[in-house]
């Protein structure tokens, strides 16, 4: 499974990378974004799906399966 | 009590808050999810607190600051998305971890030259002394002001807030409001001119940038003075708050103290805590734009409901042991900062200034208590909590 962050929809409150601080990453301007490329590891499932409930602006989005 | 739900009334004034907050929201807690306060409604839980504020068109926070009628656009907290999203997205890169970084050493000089004096006499007046001073230089210094400016935006700023009550009524009549009037002029004339005066003009600080934005991105004068007082109004004295109550419950814990003193890596994880039990800005006002039905219960359009945050942090759902003071949380998702679209623009730079405060302080002062006799009191009714003095004692740093 993978994770994606709208960027039409955030406006960097950074829950994401705090909360999930190995799933999401801050760009300069302090908009969450993916940390890794490709599949996420299942350890970080958990965090990732928490990062997802808190967004106020539901921009993050968790696609496929888990491995 | 019917389906977990209070019968009977209770208003604001019947809670202790000003002696025993933790008692008041026990109260409240215990007269249900959503508590009428004579027409008025109290959310007490996280789960309708989470609904209402994650619905920002159908609870709107724009028509619950329209009683305020402030003459200038208290951006973005007085407006609604979309327009809220736009000023979201210009103002939060300036209040993002990594802007926030920045000053970091600049603060903490400023704060160790606060705290050192303090440490050299054994005792202060908390609030005053350190809590009430420090997030004003913050201001000063992330909005780029003189910080000699400190004393005179602090008698504006309380003039300011003394204007509105816990319910975000009008709390002054006569010749106090007219001079309370005539202190937010006095501020609003300062911001013009600065204004004026940084238009275009490139600097480090946040109101220069802002001013330099230019496109769809531009500020207008009247909002970005009304951003700066929103700032004034909610980014000074919910710190001072926060401090406050934070170093009372350290002076009344001192197990929990010594745990942050031995290890100061569990700081930031202490903050947290702190600010999920005292909240300083526990009412959170929205108005509904429809007929709606929150936990069972059918509101008009117009009704106004209230977060308390504060009761909500006390959910046990949520929170194991909600009245314990306990830095090994890990996980602690409170809703402090507020919740969806509006939740804290400055909920970085707030945690970093408590951080600090915690840090320098700690290093300097490890063993401190509430003056003997003293009770601290919360200042109340207001909408901004916060302790009237914190007077502690400890051994002078020079004793030692």
């Amino acid at each position: 499974m993978r994770v994606t962050v709208d960027r039409d929809r955030c406006v960097g409150h950074g829950l994401c990378y705090m909360i999930a601080p190995d799933v999401f990453t801050d760009d300069e301007d302090g908009y969450g974004r993916p940390a890794l490329d490709g599949e996420l590891p299942s350890e970080l499932v958990t965090s990732a799906r928490r990062a997802v409930g808190s967004c106020p602006e539901q921009a993050i989005a968790i696609t496929g399966e888990v491995d | 009590m019917v389906d977990g739900r209070g019968s009977e009334e209770i208003s604001l004034a019947d809670l202790p808050i000003a002696e025993d907050r933790d008692a008041a929201w026990r109260m409240i807690r215990a007269h249900g999810r959503v508590v009428d306060l004579g027409g008025q409604f109290a959310m007490t839980d996280v789960e309708t607190v989470e609904t209402a504020f994650r619905q920002p068109t159908v609870f709107s926070s724009k028509k619950a600051f329209e009683v305020l009628a402030s003459p200038l656009p208290l951006v973005p907290i007085a407006f609604d998305p979309p327009e809220q999203t736009r000023y979201r997205r210009i103002l939060q890169p300036f209040f993002s971890p990594r802007a926030i970084r920045l000053l970091e050493g600049e603060l903490r000089r400023q704060l160790i030259e606060i705290i050192e004096p303090l440490a050299a006499r054994g005792e202060c007046d908390f609030v005053a002394e350190v809590a009430g001073i420090f997030p004003v230089q913050v201001f000063l210094t992330l909005f780029g002001f003189p910080l000699d400016m400190r004393d005179q935006l602090i008698e504006w700023k309380d003039a300011v807030l003394g204007l509105v009550d816990a319910s975000g009524n009008t709390a002054l009549e006569g010749a106090a409001a007219e001079a309370a009037m005539g202190k937010a002029a006095e501020l609003f004339f300062y911001l013009s001119d600065l204004v004026a005066k940084r238009r275009g003009v490139a600097g480090d600080d946040v109101l220069s940038q802002l001013l330099c934005l230019d496109g769809e991105e531009a500020l207008t004068d009247e909002e970005a003075i009304g951003l700066c007082f929103l700032f004034v109004l909610a980014g000074l004295d919910t710190i001072t708050g926060s401090l406050g109550f934070g170093m009372d419950r350290l002076a009344r814990n001192p197990v929990q103290r010594r745990e942050i003193v031995y290890d100061p890596s569990l700081i930031p994880a202490a903050v947290e805590e702190l600010v999920r039990l005292d909240p300083p800005a526990p009412f959170v006002p929205r108005v509904t734009t429809e007929e709606t039905v929150l936990d069972g219960r059918t509101l008009p359009a117009g009704t106004r409901v209230f977060g308390y945050l504060a009761a909500a942090n006390r959910d046990e759902n949520r929170h194991p042991d909600p009245y314990a003071v306990n830095f090994h949380r890990g996980d602690n998702p409170h809703a402090s900062f507020g919740l969806g679209v509006h939740r804290c623009l400055g909920s970085h730079l707030a945690r970093m200034e408590m951080r600090l405060v915690y840090e320098e302080w700690h290093k300097r002062i490890p063993d401190y208590g509430v003056a003997p006799g003293a009770v601290p009191r919360v200042k109340w009714p207001q909408g901004t909590l916060g302790l009237e003095a914190l007077p502690l004692v400890f051994p002078p740093s020079g004793a030692r």
